[in-house]
């Protein structure tokens, strides 16, 4: 996917709305391109392109995002959202959510009903019994054992 | 839970396989497979080293194993999963933690996950050929470990993503190895001959 | 003290090994050991050898068993294998064939 300026390059006129830091585009809004800032972000339009927030990022019911990469702090997703996730924050996935992508973060939720494919890195060990902090090592044990 | 409903107690151990149609509730230690047809909770204490199939999987422990709910899997807040999750419906709640590949029905590009529990015995030959990982089970003659189970039984065909495409192309059943190398032979003493 | 209930249905192929008591309705090959009361239902299917504080079979079992206290072979039981505890009672209608060991 070619990175373009950094800027976005809206081909609509978004409706922006800066409020105590929070940036909105707005659902009419088509962009493709990088989008980065300091504060909070709701994307209610489509996207095409990386996304990259110090605050937080909400993909609304109805947004998409399509993108390599996702960064932010929490990450709450109601629309679609296809791209890598490196989130600082939680991750949270509504019902209505489709996310196609690795997520990471400090912690994720998804909600019963939210279509998700890739996979979760959350940072914790299993119990001894079970292995304690081995990963891949412990699922091949554990599959070849029989 | 069922009238049918099994339950591993805290202090309990089991290392082996666990099939049939049932629910089942885990509050202490089990390694090995579960594949059941019915409902799995794994409770707060309960620890799995297992891959484990079933209806909805509910988890609220610690599991080392793929999870393939044919209804659902619901990892509730305590649970810790390191393992593949795939059902058409699929639940984390804040406070559950996971490791590994997590994939629902229906997100577009994705291939449809594990179908009904009653299933895994069919696909079990087809999926052998596809599934890399523990194809043991497949080779049921070959393994002279495994315990010998009437192919009626449920198997727990390793959840892999080619079991979509497994119940719509019906592969060939895998040869067998042994006759492949009688026929090998025959046919270099034919040559010689 | 709760119990593990091996439910009519399930079949579990490997050890089994617990502090409580247990139940088996089902279908258990390989290896049961528990510290209390074992109950082996009518209908149960036990292939294992059985290790318990006391021992009631109603059901099939084939394996050798060893109880600290106490085996019962109820009415209805099949049990094929050695049996060893310090009291053994064998009802009328249970089916037996091994031998028995009080001599513990």
């Amino acid at each position: 996917m070619p990175v373009l300026a950094s800027r976005a390059t809206p081909m609509a006129q978004p409706r922006t709305t800066t409020r105590d830091g929070e940036a909105r585009i707005g659902s009419s809004a088509r962009i493709r391109g990088r989008i980065h800032g300091e504060g909070n972000l709701v994307i209610e339009g489509h996207v095409h392109g990386d996304v990259t927030v110090r605050g937080d990022l909400t993909i609304a019911e109805g947004a998409s995002v399509s993108s390599q990469v996702v960064e932010a702090h929490a990450l709450t997703i109601a629309g679609e959202l296809e791209g890598e996730v490196n989130a600082s924050g939680p991750v949270t996935l509504a019902a209505g959510a489709r996310v196609r992508g690795n997520l990471r973060g400090s912690a994720v939720a998804i909600d019963e009903g939210a279509r998700f494919s890739g996979r979760l890195e959350c940072e914790f060990d299993l119990p001894p019994e079970l292995g304690g902090a081995s990963r891949t090592e412990g699922r091949a044990r554990a599959a070849g054992r029989r | 839970m069922a009238a049918n409903a099994t339950v591993i107690g805290r202090t309990t151990r089991v290392r082996g396989r666990l099939s049939g149609d049932v629910d089942l509730k885990i509050e202490g230690f089990v390694e090995g497979e579960i594949a059941v047809t019915g409902n799995v909770t794994v409770d707060a204490h309960g620890m799995v080293g297992a891959n484990v199939q079933g209806r909805r999987l509910t988890v609220r422990g610690a599991i080392r194993g793929d999870l393939v709910g044919a209804e659902a899997v619901v990892l509730e807040e305590g649970a810790r999963v390191v393992g593949d999750v795939r059902a058409p419906r699929i639940a984390i709640a804040q406070g559950a933690l996971m490791r590994g590949l997590v994939q629902t029905a229906d997100d577009g590009a994705a291939r449809a996950p594990a179908v009904r529990a009653q299933q895994v015995a069919k696909p079990a030959a087809a999926t052998s050929r596809a599934a890399a990982a523990p194809p043991a089970r497949a080779h049921a003659p070959a393994n002279a470990a495994a315990p010998a189970k009437p192919p009626g039984a449920a198997l727990p065909a390793p959840p892999s993503p080619h079991r979509g495409n497994s119940s719509g192309a019906r592969r060939p059943p895998p040869p067998i190895v042994p006759a492949l190398k009688k026929m090998k032979g025959q046919l270099l003493k034919k040559r010689e001959h | 003290m709760a119990s593990t209930v091996i439910g009519a249905g399930i079949t579990i192929e490997g050890e089994i090994a617990t502090d409580e008591d247990v139940v088996v309705a089902g279908t258990v090959r390989g290896k049961l050991s528990a510290k209390e009361a074992v109950t082996i239902e009518h209908g149960a299917t036990v292939e294992a050898d059985v290790t318990g504080g006391s021992l009631v079979v109603a059901g099939s079992l084939t394996g050798n068993v060893t109880a600290v206290e106490r085996v019962d072979l109820q009415s209805g039981a099949r049990v094929i294998g050695n049996v060893k505890a310090a009291r053994v009672t064998i009802a009328d209608g249970a089916q037996f064939k091994g031998n028995v060991d009080m001599d513990v």
